[in-house]
């Protein structure tokens, strides 16, 4: 739906902020890095999965991912930068479009490559490379419906101080404290679910796919509100 | 040509009423004047006009569209709302090239519109960087990107030096003599005197006067003559005759009402009267707007107004 003026548009917006592709670059750094000191660390031990463990360093370099989504979307909620985004771009719709893709592609890309390097850094054994494939084109969905599930929040909230201080602490609180017990609702939070695709076994209700689908639809649902929020209200 | 027309627009936030009923049209080749304290709904009218808010009723319509219709909006239409809107962490340039790019315009047109708004030295510094006076002239730049036939500034003057108000006054006579619709909102009476042509003034969301700012002017405030003299009884004895009324004040001159210079200098002249200062006073706009909004106060105060 968005065309490729409004596009370039919002894509020039994302580049010409220094802090947008340097939450792009910490995503990378701060995955491999904890990938690689995962894997150097990593234990044998029949309850270990050498999938996650490479790919541990996602948890918190999802953090990286979900920031760059809040704030690409935050800095239209700064002293009437919206107004002038929508009076160039009247079709709030073409608009909101173009920022989602403008958002979601460099972070589906970024995640790919993250995916990729993570599992070289980790020097994961034994694993196939279907399921190494399959983790990279998880990883960088993954982290793509986050970057995306933070900048709908943002369009709601209209915030990116609220929408971050919701969902770091929910991401922290998810992954390290109930992060273990399985076969419970906490498999179906938004990030629980979607990080089923960087497991190599998983017992729970989910399989990979299935388990990025129900991320997609928490996604889709904040877009979806996000959309309403753009397209109904006064600026 | 590319006129706005508001046509019986209406908005109400909850249950007030910040635009009631305002029917008015902005022409090209003129500057027209938006005023009225803060708060009257001249802002509210401007993103009417934008579609960026919807209306409760009415319609704002640019040379006979919707905004929301317009191809490539920056094209035709250019505003400044809010000076704030550029990011701080962007630079000048950068905020500029976003823009055109969203509206095809090329990016060199970036540079020449930070050309005619002074801030090519400035244009590859953060806007954070940037004083209330450099951002307001990148809104201003902002609105000229797209070499708009309707221009659109919400309070251009604010945080302009003396210098920049200069500016900004040539600028706005400038687009108005090159064919354009220019409306700049401002609650500065004597600054929109400088250079609009003519008014349209809200009170409290209604239209309270549109019409040629000299008309606006004359109807409103009597004229006055400044006159001293050397033989003061003799100019007293003078306005008793014909039946002028003036007033004497303490450092000697007089202030004759209703009165226009030559009829006063003649008069003076005939009688031999000697004068040392003869000038008309000319009725500021501050005081023609004082004095119609004195009266829509009064008007909104009776209660069994319809």
């Amino acid at each position: 739906m968005p065309n490729a003026p409004v596009l370039h548009s919002e894509w020039l917006k994302i580049r010409t902020l220094r802090s947008l592709p340097a939450a792009l670059v910490a995503l990378f750094v701060v995955t491999t890095a904890f990938s690689a000191l995962a894997g150097a660390d990593a234990g044998d031990g029949p309850d270990s999965d050498p999938l996650f463990t490479a790919l541990s360093g996602v948890l918190p370099g999802q953090i990286a991912a979900v920031s760059f989504g809040a704030l690409a979307m935050a800095a239209e909620y700064h002293g009437g930068a919206l107004r002038l985004s929508l009076a160039a771009v009247p079709q709030r719709g073409r608009w909101f479009a173009a920022k989602l893709t403008a958002v979601g592609v460099p972070v589906l890309l970024t995640g790919l490559v993250t995916a990729a390097a993570a599992l070289a850094a980790a020097r994961a054994d034994g694993l196939t490379g279907s399921e190494q494939a399959r983790a990279i084109a998880g990883c960088g969905l993954y982290l793509m419906l986050m970057a995306l599930f933070a900048a709908g929040l943002t369009a709601v909230f209209r915030s990116g101080a609220a929408t971050l201080s919701v969902l770091i602490p929910f991401i922290l609180v998810v992954s390290f404290v109930v992060g273990d017990s399985v076969g419970t609702v906490a498999d179906f939070l938004p990030d629980k679910a979607g990080q089923t695709a960087l497991h190599r076994t998983y017992d729970g209700s989910l399989g990979p796919w299935s388990g990025l689908a129900v991320t997609a639809l928490w996604t889709a649902a904040a877009l979806l509100a996000g959309a309403w929020s753009v397209r109904r209200r006064d600026t | 040509m590319t006129s706005i027309e508001v046509q019986a627009l209406t908005k109400e936030y909850g249950t007030r009423r910040a635009v009631d009923d305002l029917t008015f049209t902005v022409l090209p080749g003129r500057v027209t004047g938006f005023l009225g304290p803060n708060g009257a709904g001249k802002s509210t009218t401007l993103r009417l006009v934008l579609g960026l808010d919807r209306p409760t009723s009415g319609t704002a319509t640019v040379g006979g569209r919707p905004y929301a219709s317009l191809k490539d909006p920056l094209r035709t239409v250019g505003a400044l709302l809010d000076a704030g809107a550029a990011h701080g962490s962007r630079t000048g340039r950068d905020h500029l090239r976003v823009l055109a790019a969203s509206n095809r315009i090329p990016a060199s047109r970036a540079d020449e519109v930070l050309a005619r708004t002074g801030l090519t030295s400035v244009a590859r510094r953060r806007v954070r960087t940037y004083s209330l006076g450099m951002r307001q002239r990148l809104g201003i730049a902002a609105a000229l990107l797209g070499d708009p036939e309707v221009v659109l500034l919400d309070e251009p003057s604010n945080g302009l030096d003396p210098e920049g108000i200069v500016w900004i006054r040539e600028l706005l006579r400038r687009l108005a003599g090159e064919g354009r619709t220019v409306l700049v909102s401002s609650h500065l009476m004597n600054e929109t005197a400088t250079f609009a042509d003519h008014l349209v003034v809200l009170g409290r969301g209604r239209l309270l006067a549109d019409t040629p700012i000299r008309d606006f002017i004359s109807a409103r405030v009597e004229p006055r003559v400044r006159v001293r003299t050397s033989d003061a009884e003799a100019l007293e004895s003078l306005f008793g005759r014909h039946g002028l009324d003036a007033d004497r004040h303490e450092d000697g001159h007089w202030t004759v009402r209703h009165a226009r210079v030559d009829a006063v200098g003649r008069l003076a002249s005939q009688a031999g009267v000697p004068l040392l200062e003869l000038a008309a006073e000319e009725g500021t706009l501050e005081q023609a707007y004082l004095d119609l909004t004195s009266e829509a106060t009064e008007f909104t105060a009776q209660p069994q107004e319809v």
